[in-house]
């Protein structure tokens, strides 16, 4: 994914701005919200700085309701901590999930299928692996169990592929009733989110189709970085762009050194 | 109340080849790393690790290759990427590897601790996480509830060998409290079989008694108690002290290749001959420069520039 700021985006905004805040909007305030490192964690602090002040963010090492005042390194980063509701266990974070407390959960991976499954696993044999990936850690569990599950990853043919090479974490499995047939919980993936694209799922067929271009990307470019037949919404729209105000939050407050949103231009 | 003081070397020593273990911890914090580091120092070998999420400690074991085989559910470095002495480890089919999700890796640990020999949970089905087998006999096995027909999978007790717990304070009993996230210590500490637990300092017990919400685990758990001040370093220790990312920088470009590692490996763990002498070529300055602010409980926001 490119960091450079203005690379086929309009007035200078990233693609990585982008995703954060296409990420953002699909957090309705007041939900409980369960957040992985990386963009996710853009998405969710500009959700609570914007239109979802009420949004509960737990964390995996043991953390609710965190308030953070500044960009942590990863899920466990005691910054975290500082000013939370509840500092608990790892145990009693992932039961919320399992209990059915958690609304939606973002997850990035290595690979993504048509079906919003996703590899964060290993790729080659399993046992004899060309890379060994960090494996599942909650990514399973929040695949499996939240209500909604949004994915985000660079939008590349070598991540968006007919078939993961492991499927650590469910989406739709097979197609339509495999989740059911399997005991799982929620409604699945309802959208990817890419550096190009936002993406969502037919719900006839449970595979993966356009729903809107980020300004400046065509339909038929987001075609050709997909690994597989990508299927089209019946109407395929532009991305509403960043506002001025979302825009600035990430830049002064949220991701000043851009560690996450690219670097400043 | 019974002293369960050891020295570090005294508890390693009695740790066998070929033990599986269970290490607290979790991303940069509170991995009990001096007993790690000791670990190596005593040329132990051929460990079986029942894991969450130790990254520092599977990938400082990979890379002096002395793991054989880890159940687990993630090992990354946050911020730095994935762990490169584990990964080569499996890649070259030295480390077999049994993956699990974090909350059914814990269940196992919890239905342990509960004395029951499986628990059911919803995760994992319909994925490779059922599918592909490693080396797990019994790993899991999908079920329909009894009284409503639901489908479950069934996870059987995991019971490690010994449980190795960095806490912040304990009595000379072994009454272990932490501040912050707990991770999966108490869950750990149930299911093993044997519990070392390794500290920031040794208190009185009216000091845990003052404070008992903060115990994660009373002294019938614990079976040796070991003071090791600064030893989760180079992770950090909430209320004690930050992770030490300038070391971990040094640290992850080193395991990107075997020599480089090795070198490390000799200078800061098979160099130093004791927890002390790590201590001394950390250094005094860095180790003070990584102090937590006592109101935040980490070092000052915006001023994390230990030299």
């Amino acid at each position: 994914m490119s960091a450079n700021r203005g690379e086929g985006a309009p007035n200078g905004v990233t693609r990585q701005e982008i995703m954060a805040v296409a990420a953002a909007r699909e957090i309705r305030n007041g939900e409980v919200a369960f957040i992985g490192t990386g963009l996710p964690m853009v998405a969710a602090y500009l959700a609570k700085a914007t239109h979802a002040p009420d949004t509960v963010l737990v964390f995996e090492s043991g953390i609710v309701g965190a308030k953070p005042k500044e960009l942590a390194t990863g899920v466990g980063d005691l910054r975290l901590l500082v000013g939370c509701v509840k500092s608990t266990g790892l145990y009693y974070a992932l039961s919320l999930l399992q209990g059915g407390f958690i609304d939606i959960g973002f997850l990035g991976a290595a690979e993504v299928d048509q079906y919003g499954n996703l590899n964060s696993t290993s790729i080659g044999d399993y046992q004899r692996p060309t890379v060994r990936l960090p494996g599942s850690g909650g990514a399973n569990d929040i695949g499996s169990l939240a209500q909604r599950l949004v994915i985000m990853v660079p939008h590349e043919p070598r991540r968006l592929v007919p078939r993961v090479q492991y499927l650590t974490t469910p989406g739709f499995l097979d197609g339509p009733g495999a989740r059911e047939r399997a005991g799982l919980r929620g409604e699945g993936p309802t959208r990817v989110i890419t550096d190009l694209a936002v993406l969502d799922f037919d719900p006839a067929s449970k595979r993966m189709r356009l729903a809107t271009v980020h300004p400046g990307v065509t339909v038929e470019a987001v075609e050709a970085r997909t690994g597989f037949a990508l299927l089209r919404a019946p109407t395929i729209g532009e991305t509403p762009p960043p506002s001025a105000e979302e825009v600035r939050l990430l830049r002064e407050r949220i991701d000043p050194e851009g560690i996450y949103i690219g670097q400043k231009a | 109340m019974a002293d369960k003081v050891r020295s570090l070397q005294e508890v390693v020593a009695s740790i066998p080849d070929g033990a599986n273990l269970t290490f607290g911890g979790f991303a940069a914090y509170f991995t009990p790393l001096a007993l790690v580091r000791e670990l190596i120092r005593q040329g132990k070998r051929e460990l079986e690790m029942t894991s969450v999420a130790e990254c520092w400690v599977a990938d400082y074991l990979a890379g002096a290759g002395r793991i054989r085989r880890v159940r687990f559910s993630n090992f990354m470095f946050e911020g730095l990427g994935r762990c490169q002495n584990f990964a080569r480890g499996v890649e070259r089919g030295e480390i077999e590897v049994e993956d699990y999700s974090h909350f059914a890796i814990t269940s196992r640990l919890v239905a342990a601790g509960l004395g029951v020999p499986f628990l059911p949970i919803k995760p994992m089905a319909g994925t490779d996480l059922m599918r592909t087998r490693g080396f797990e006999a019994e790993k899991a096995r999908p079920f329909a509830c009894p009284f409503t027909g639901e489908p479950v999978l069934l996870v059987p007790a995991a019971r490690p060998d010994v449980a190795v717990l960095h806490v912040a304070r304990a009595d000379r009993d072994g009454n272990s409290q932490l501040f912050g996230y707990t991770a999966v210590v108490e869950e750990q500490a149930r299911a093993a079989q044997r519990v070392i637990v390794t500290t920031e300092e040794v208190v009185e017990d009216t000091v845990i008694r003052a404070q008992p919400e903060l115990t994660v685990l009373p002294s019938f758990l614990v079976d040796a108690v070991v003071e090791v001040p600064f030893g989760a370093h180079p992770t950090g220790m909430y209320r004690y002290y930050d992770p030490h990312f300038e070391f971990m920088r040094d640290y992850y470009a080193a395991s990107r290749d075997p020599a480089a590692f090795r070198a490390h490996l000799e200078e800061w763990v098979l160099g130093p001959a004791d927890h002390w002498a790590y201590l001394r070529k950390v250094g005094l300055r860095r180790l003070l420069a990584l102090r937590s602010d006592p109101g935040l409980g980490i070092a000052r926001m915006h001023a994390r520039t230990a030299t």
